[in-house]
Parts: structure tokens; C-alpha cells; sequence
């Protein structure tokens, strides 16, 4: 096995069975995948596909039916491993009578922390998740995403060099979204390597580098996302103002070519764009309706532009 | 009165643990392998050597760190989860109950016997259900929610999960305990009228003679003959005591106290104004000297204490002459006092076993006596949390309630019945049979002593009855003997308490499963998957 490799599976299968032995249901089912040192790598699949389980099989939670797991070069079921490693789980699994500081206080501690440390490091990660506010309640009085963001806390509270992220945007509204998803992106660029798992598809497409998606216990796909989503036999031109006389031109040079316009239209940006500028804008100018484009502010064009169907 | 604290033989204990224990981890090692080789061939009892050699690792490499902040977590979950709310049922009690205990035609000892007895069975009665609520469901709570996956995928090893939770559980437990302990001092000393000691008992050896002189074994007036043997009046009948250890104290003036609690059987009344007459002697086997001590009247159900004076002064039928004998240099020899009691009214009977005569020590404060009740009760607490916590690490937490429930209730309520079941069936003396043969014969209206028809029917009957016992002395060795925590009797009847006959076994008791409970406990962590569906 490579040694850049943070994960490696080999001929994973998991079986769920009953108290008697019986089989209920095949979860996994010969998997193999590597995860590289430093990259976003996205787990997809529908609801039962296998992404949770091989998470938890990752983590020791689960242990396998058959095949190879190892985790930062150790075996899943290894404890010495969880040292440079830290987990959300889908749920913020917390102890909801500790408040934000008692909380990474105690994760802290199982990490054998300074005491120094250990204040400094939950001092900096509650300020960084935006709890700051609310360090002192316990967190049976949170809401969803104020759970989320504690529990990303306490996935780092560590420093780790792996990080598993089990639906990380899951509950959070759109600023804690792209707030998690910037966090993904500044763990990546420390160098750090994440696995997640989510089957919110545009999260997956905007952080990972390479995803895997599963399906009924299964590895249908998996590579670059880049690579994935390019569609090789069409091409996308963006320009800016381009008025009808010059769009006619534009058609009868594809004709020449034997090229077919297939859409024309203005680009628009995502509802998460619009969405989050609406809010900044808000904050900014309180009390004022905010109208779209309206100072030039178009925010950043999409990749892809809303289509009209050209016959 | 049958309070008798016998020496524990803890030499004995160790030995009869360290085989009991060493016999059913090589029974399960030894399933353990085998099923793993007929289940996954040599790669099995590699996986389950490989597991002991990881206990042994994580043993090893324990962080008191990482468990001092699991307790930390499990006793600010209890208080959080308001386990201290017990206090004010506690108080409640002790606000009201002096109404129902006092009585005031009673002797002061024995209201002070109520109200000890009530006091340290409160304290038991609501600490021992708020430990097993909390040690109970606190691992399958964690599971259910969750928290435990954060947990697990830390560093914290499984026997760090376990010890974290027994001694954050064990920590409310001594802070409930050490609470009402506390309380309940002042309370029975607020309420008892007389001035309270923990009195300190020498015990000896007990032996009989006939009214003959031989030896023999007392006489039996009635169903008491199990505890106390009764000697006959104006006869060669004796209660023969032996004490060791007896040395002059630190006033070399000063002689012995004794103390005696021996009841009387009448079968004439007699003169009813009087209780019956008792002689003590004294004799030294090696010198045969024998002194005899001025008779007393015994007072029943009361203290009757004896001072012995050092200087002696005995008859001496050979030169006819009285003469002084000294207690430690003449009737004692390398710490040994023979004494002898017999009864001096014809037709008379005085009952006697043996703590109804002893040797009084100096006198220890009541608050010593008491605080080790006290801990008597803490350890109790702690070895019911460690219970437990070791049936919540593989049961949900109802189960596990209801699994050290049983524990202790069988442990402490039908331990005699088990006991006296499994020695009876091991010495051919229990009649009747086991429970098979006893339904049958309540069926058929048999008596016990009737012996049942040989034939093919009776022999299995037999067989599996033998296999019940056999269940039956397993239970036996399993379960906690929760008697040995019991000490209110000590300090109720207003004595110390013994620290060979009672904290001992107590502390052997409780150290005796912390390892079983351990082992039991890491195991059911590791082994299992604590997110299977």
C-alpha cells in the first residue's frame, strides 16, 4: 500500500445482521478507494447507499464483515489513530448538559491536552465557529446549527491531520452553509485531508476534489470532480454584452463550422449567491429592500448560463 | 440477640477468589478459542489472542487524564440530571421521623438502637437506588444518543470509558453517602438521650460441658439451639470461654472488664424479684489454679458488666488458707484467660453462645463506630455502581436495572436461603429433595422423609434436580454477599466495629469484583458495535 495514501479500503463488505446471526441487509459489498493526503474527498450516494456505513467503518464504529480498512496507516479498530483524527457525526452527538467551553474542555482533555492549551485552542475554535456569543449556554438550549458548528469545533479541537465530516452541511442555513464550506476549503488548504459524506450535491461539487458515489452498497463512480462533470463534446462561451447583431454573427460562424447553438441567454448567478448577498446587503443597509443588480453589484456570474432553448 | 461476629478467613477468601476467578477466564478463553477456530479457523484464536493482548496494552497504556475527565463528565451529568434531588427526600425523612421513633417508655439503648438503625438504613435505602438508576443507564443513554461515537472516536480506550464512568458514578455516590453520614450523626446525636460509645469486644472460643463435666454441646430448650446452648443449673455444666491476646493494659493496676448478655430459660419460676445467679472462673490449664468470682444476678436483655480486679484473692482448699493470685502473672499464660460460667439455681438454665461473654477493650468514640458503618454502606454503593456499569456496557439500561436489582436482592435477602439449599444438597441432608422432586411431592401428598420409588422417573427427576443445584452454586459464586456490608448491627448494638470480622470482608467483597466487573466491562465495549442497527 502507498504511503501518501490517508485511506485505504480494500474488499470492504458489510453485513447487518440480526441477534441470531441472520442476514438483514448487505450494506457494503467489496468496496476499494484511496484517499490522498490533503485532498476533499466527497462520499455520495441516495439515502442506504453504504456512505454512512463506510464512515463508521472508517472510525472503528462498525467493524468490517470482510476486507481491509486502514486509516492514517492503522488498522479502523486501532485507538492510537483517533489522535490525528476528528469527526462530526450526522447528528451533533454532544453532551447537551456542557455549554460550549465545558465541551471542548472535556474533548480536549480525552486528547491529553495542557490545560493552557486546551483553553486556547477552545477559545480560538469558538470564536472561529461564531459561538462566541453563546460560549456559556448549555447546549440543550441550541439551535440545529449552533449544534453543528459546536460539533465541527470539537472535530478540531485536535488539530487533526483527517477529518470526517458525516452531512456537515446538513441543518445549517446558508450562511453557516458557505461558512462550513469555506472551513472545508481552509482545511484543505493547511493541508489536511477531509472525507465527508452528503448527498447535498452542489455542497459536494463546490469543496471536494475527488467524490465516490455509492449505491446500494456499491462503487459506481469515482474520480476528480472536474473531470466527472466536464462535458467533452460541448463548449460553453461566456462573454459580457453581446448585442443581437454581433449574437447573428456569432451563429453563422458555428454554422460555417458545422456547429448548432444549442442555448442563448443571460447568465444567472445561484440562488446561494443571490441568497447571501441579500443578507450582506441587508446587514449593510438596514431597513432597505434590496433589488438585484441594481448597483452593478451582479455578484459572481455562473458557470452555466439559465438557458432558451434555441430550435 | 443473635448478633456474632465471627474473624473472616481472608487468607482463605484470597485463595478461593484467586481460583474461582483463574477457573472461568480459562473456561471462557477456552470457548472463546475454540468457537473462534470453528468459526473463522486459525485466524480466530490469533483475532482472540489478540484481544487479550490488547487489554493487556490498554491496561497498560491508561490515561488517568483521559479518565479523570470521563468521571468529570459522568459526575456533572448526575448532578446536572439532578441525583442530588435525593437529599430532600432525605431530609424529609430525618424532618419527621424522630415523630414515629421516639418512644419514651424505652430503655435510652434501645432508643438509641432505633434510632442508629433508622439513620443508617435511610442512608442505605436512598443511596443504593440512586447509584443503580444512575451507573444503570448511563453508558446505554450514551449509546442511544450518541454521545458515546464522539467519545470512542477520541483516543479514550474502552477501559478508560469504563473506569471514567464507575468513578464519576462512584464520586455521587460518596458525596450522597458522606452527605447524609454527616446529618445523621448529628441527628442521632440531637435525639438519643444517653451519652454514646462504640464499646470494643474481645471475643473468645465458646466450648461446652455436660452436667457431668464431659464435654458436649449445651442443651437445647427450644428451636434456639442454633445460636445459643443452654447449661443447667446447680450441675458440673459449664460455658467454657477461651480469650487470646489478654494483656495488661496500659495502667498496670487495672484488671479486665468483662461483659455478659446471657439469657435465662426458666423451668420453675422461681423468684421472679431476682434474675438467675451466675459464676465466673478463672483457671490456668498448665498451673490447674482455679479462682472463682463472686456470683451476679443476670440481667436479661441489658449489659451486665464484670470488673475483674487484678489482684485476685482465691480459698485455698489445701492449706486452708485464702490467698492473693494475680489475673495476668498467675491465671494467664502467653495471653490465654480460660473462663468458666456456669449457673448457680437448681432447675435453672442460662442460655450462652459466644459473644454473650467477652472482654471489654477501652472505649472508642461513637463517631469512630458510626463512620465505619457508614463506610460499610459506601462500599456497598460502590460495588452496586460497578455492577452496574458492567451490565450497562452490554444491556440496555431497564435490563440492567433490573439485572443488578436481582443482584442485590439476592445478594442480600435470600443469601442464607441459598446457602443453607446449597450446603444442605452437598452434605446429603436436605430433605425432601431438589425442586422437582418437591413439587412431585406436594403433588402426591409425600412426606419429605419418605424416600422416593427407584425406577427410570426418579433418576431423571434426580438428574435434574442435581443440575438446578448445580445452577444454584453457581448463582451462589457469582453473586455479591451483601451481608458483608451490613455493620448497623455493630453500632447499633452499640459496639465498634470489628475491623477483622466486618471492614475486611467488606473491602474484600467489594476489591473482589472491581477486576471480574473490569474485565467484564472493557470487553462488552470492545466486542460490540456501537452503532449496529
Amino acid at each position: 500500500m502507498q504511503t501518501e495514501n490517508v485511506i485505504e479500503i480494500r474488499n470492504l463488505s458489510k453485513v447487518y445482521r440480526d441477534f441470531w446471526g441472520r442476514r438483514k441487509v448487505q450494506a457494503l459489498k467489496s468496496l476499494s478507494l484511496d484517499v490522498k493526503k490533503g485532498e476533499v474527498f466527497g462520499l455520495l450516494g441516495p439515502n442506504g447507499s453504504g456512505k454512512t456505513t463506510t464512515l463508521k467503518l472508517l472510525l472503528g464504529l462498525l467493524f468490517p464483515s470482510d476486507g481491509e480498512i486502514r486509516v492514517l496507516g492503522k488498522p479502523a479498530a486501532d485507538v492510537d489513530k483517533n489522535e490525528r483524527i476528528g469527526y462530526l457525526p450526522e447528528e451533533s452527538y454532544l453532551y447537551r448538559f456542557l455549554n460550549a467551553e465545558e465541551t471542548l474542555e472535556f474533548y480536549g482533555r480525552l486528547f491529553k491536552m495542557p490545560a493552557e492549551e486546551r483553553r486556547k485552542r477552545a477559545d480560538e475554535l469558538i470564536k472561529q465557529v461564531g459561538l462566541d456569543h453563546a460560549r456559556r449556554r448549555q447546549l440543550k438550549e441550541y439551535s440545529k446549527g449552533m449544534t453543528r458548528r459546536i460539533g465541527l469545533a470539537q472535530a478540531l479541537i485536535n488539530d487533526p491531520d483527517l477529518v470526517m465530516l458525516d452531512e456537515p452541511t446538513s441543518g445549517l442555513d446558508p450562511i453557516g452553509t458557505r461558512e462550513m464550506k469555506d472551513m472545508i476549503i481552509r482545511l484543505k488548504e493547511q493541508g489536511k485531508t477531509v472525507v465527508m459524506c452528503s448527498h447535498l450535491l452542489a455542497d459536494v461539487q463546490d469543496v471536494c476534489d475527488r467524490i465516490a458515489i455509492l449505491y446500494a452498497g456499491e462503487l459506481k463512480v469515482m474520480g476528480r470532480v472536474d473531470e466527472l462533470l466536464s462535458e467533452q463534446d460541448e463548449t460553453q462561451l461566456l462573454t459580457s454584452r453581446l448585442n443581437d447583431e454581433a449574437l447573428a454573427e456569432v451563429r453563422q460562424v458555428l454554422e460555417r463550422h458545422n456547429a448548432k447553438m444549442l442555448k442563448v441567454g443571460h447568465p444567472t448567478a445561484s440562488l446561494e449567491d443571490l441568497f447571501l448577498r441579500t443578507v450582506d446587503e441587508s446587514r449593510a443597509r438596514p431597513g432597505r429592500r434590496f433589488m438585484p443588480g441594481e448597483d452593478g453589484a451582479a455578484g459572481t456570474p455562473a458557470p452555466a448560463p439559465a438557458a432558451t432553448p434555441e430550435s | 440477640m443473635n448478633f456474632n461476629p465471627l474473624p473472616y478467613p481472608i487468607g482463605q477468601a484470597v485463595i478461593f477468589w484467586l481460583i474461582l476467578f483463574g477457573s472461568v477466564t480459562g473456561i471462557v478463553l477456552a470457548i472463546a478459542l475454540f468457537t473462534s477456530l470453528v468459526a473463522r479457523g486459525l485466524k480466530g484464536p490469533a483475532a482472540v489472542l489478540g484481544q487479550v493482548r490488547d487489554f493487556a496494552v490498554d491496561m497498560i497504556r491508561l490515561s488517568p487524564r483521559r479518565v479523570f475527565a470521563l468521571s468529570s463528565l459522568t459526575f456533572k451529568e448526575a448532578i446536572r440530571r439532578k441525583a442530588l434531588l435525593i437529599f430532600v427526600v432525605f431530609a424529609l425523612l430525618f424532618m419527621f421521623g424522630g415523630w414515629f421513633l421516639s418512644g419514651t417508655g424505652e430503655r435510652p439503648d434501645e432508643q438509641a438502637r432505633v434510632y442508629i438503625s433508622f439513620v443508617l438504613r435511610v442512608i442505605g435505602w436512598l443511596t443504593l437506588p440512586v447509584v443503580l438508576l444512575l451507573s444503570c443507564w448511563g453508558i446505554p443513554e450514551d449509546i442511544r444518543a450518541r454521545s458515546l461515537h464522539t467519545v470512542v472516536t477520541k483516543p479514550a480506550r474502552r477501559n478508560e470509558i469504563f473506569l471514567g464512568r464507575f468513578l464519576g458514578f462512584s464520586a455521587v455516590g460518596s458525596i450522597i453517602v458522606v452527605i447524609m453520614g454527616v446529618v445523621g450523626y448529628f441527628w442521632i446525636v440531637r435525639q438519643t438521650p444517653s451519652d454514646l460509645v462504640a464499646r470494643v469486644p474481645r471475643y473468645g472460643d465458646l466450648a461446652f460441658l455436660d452436667r457431668e463435666g464431659n464435654p458436649g454441646r449445651g442443651v437445647n430448650v427450644g428451636d434456639m439451639w442454633e445460636f445459643r446452648s443452654y447449661v443447667e443449673g446447680a450441675t458440673r455444666a459449664r460455658g467454657l470461654w477461651r480469650f487470646k491476646d489478654v494483656y495488661p493494659g496500659d495502667n498496670p493496676d487495672e484488671g479486665l472488664v468483662l461483659e455478659s448478655r446471657f439469657e435465662a430459660f426458666r423451668t420453675h419460676k422461681g423468684d421472679m424479684e431476682r434474675g438467675l445467679l451466675c459464676e465466673l472462673s478463672f483457671f490456668n490449664p498448665e498451673t490447674e489454679l482455679r479462682v472463682r468470682h463472686r456470683p451476679f444476678q443476670v440481667k436479661e436483655f441489658s449489659q451486665n458488666e464484670i470488673k475483674i480486679d487484678r489482684k485476685l484473692s482465691m480459698y485455698d482448699e489445701e492449706t486452708n488458707t485464702t490467698k492473693e493470685v494475680d489475673l495476668f502473672d498467675d491465671l494467664i499464660t502467653d495471653g490465654t484467660l480460660y473462663v468458666e460460667a456456669r449457673a448457680i439455681d437448681p432447675g435453672q438454665y442460662l442460655g450462652m453462645a459466644r459473644p454473650d461473654l467477652f472482654i471489654r477493650m477501652a472505649n472508642r468514640p461513637f463517631y469512630v463506630g458510626y463512620a465505619k458503618a457508614v463506610f460499610g454502606i459506601w462500599m456497598m454503593a460502590i460495588l452496586v455502581v460497578a455492577l452496574g456499569v458492567t451490565a450497562s456496557c452490554f444491556v440496555k439500561g431497564p435490563v440492567a436495572t433490573l439485572l443488578t436489582l436481582t443482584f442485590l436482592i439476592i445478594g442480600q435477602g435470600f443469601r442464607e436461603f441459598m446457602d443453607r439449599m446449597v450446603f444442605q444438597n452437598l452434605n446429603n441432608v436436605l430433605a425432601g429433595g431438589g425442586p422437582v422432586e418437591s413439587w412431585i411431592r406436594l403433588i402426591r401428598h409425600m412426606n419429605p422423609q419418605v424416600p422416593m420409588e427407584p425406577g427410570v422417573s426418579t433418576s431423571i427427576i434426580q438428574f435434574v434436580d442435581a443440575r438446578m443445584f448445580d445452577l444454584l452454586w453457581i448463582v451462589q459464586h457469582i453473586v455479591p454477599d451483601f451481608r458483608h456490608f451490613r455493620m448497623a448491627p455493630y453500632i447499633a448494638n452499640g459496639f465498634d466495629v470489628n475491623f477483622e470480622s466486618a471492614i475486611v470482608p467488606g473491602l474484600a467483597v467489594m476489591f473482589g469484583y472491581l477486576l471480574p466487573c473490569l474485565l467484564l466491562g472493557y470487553f462488552s465495549l470492545k466486542l460490540r458495535e456501537l452503532e449496529a442497527k
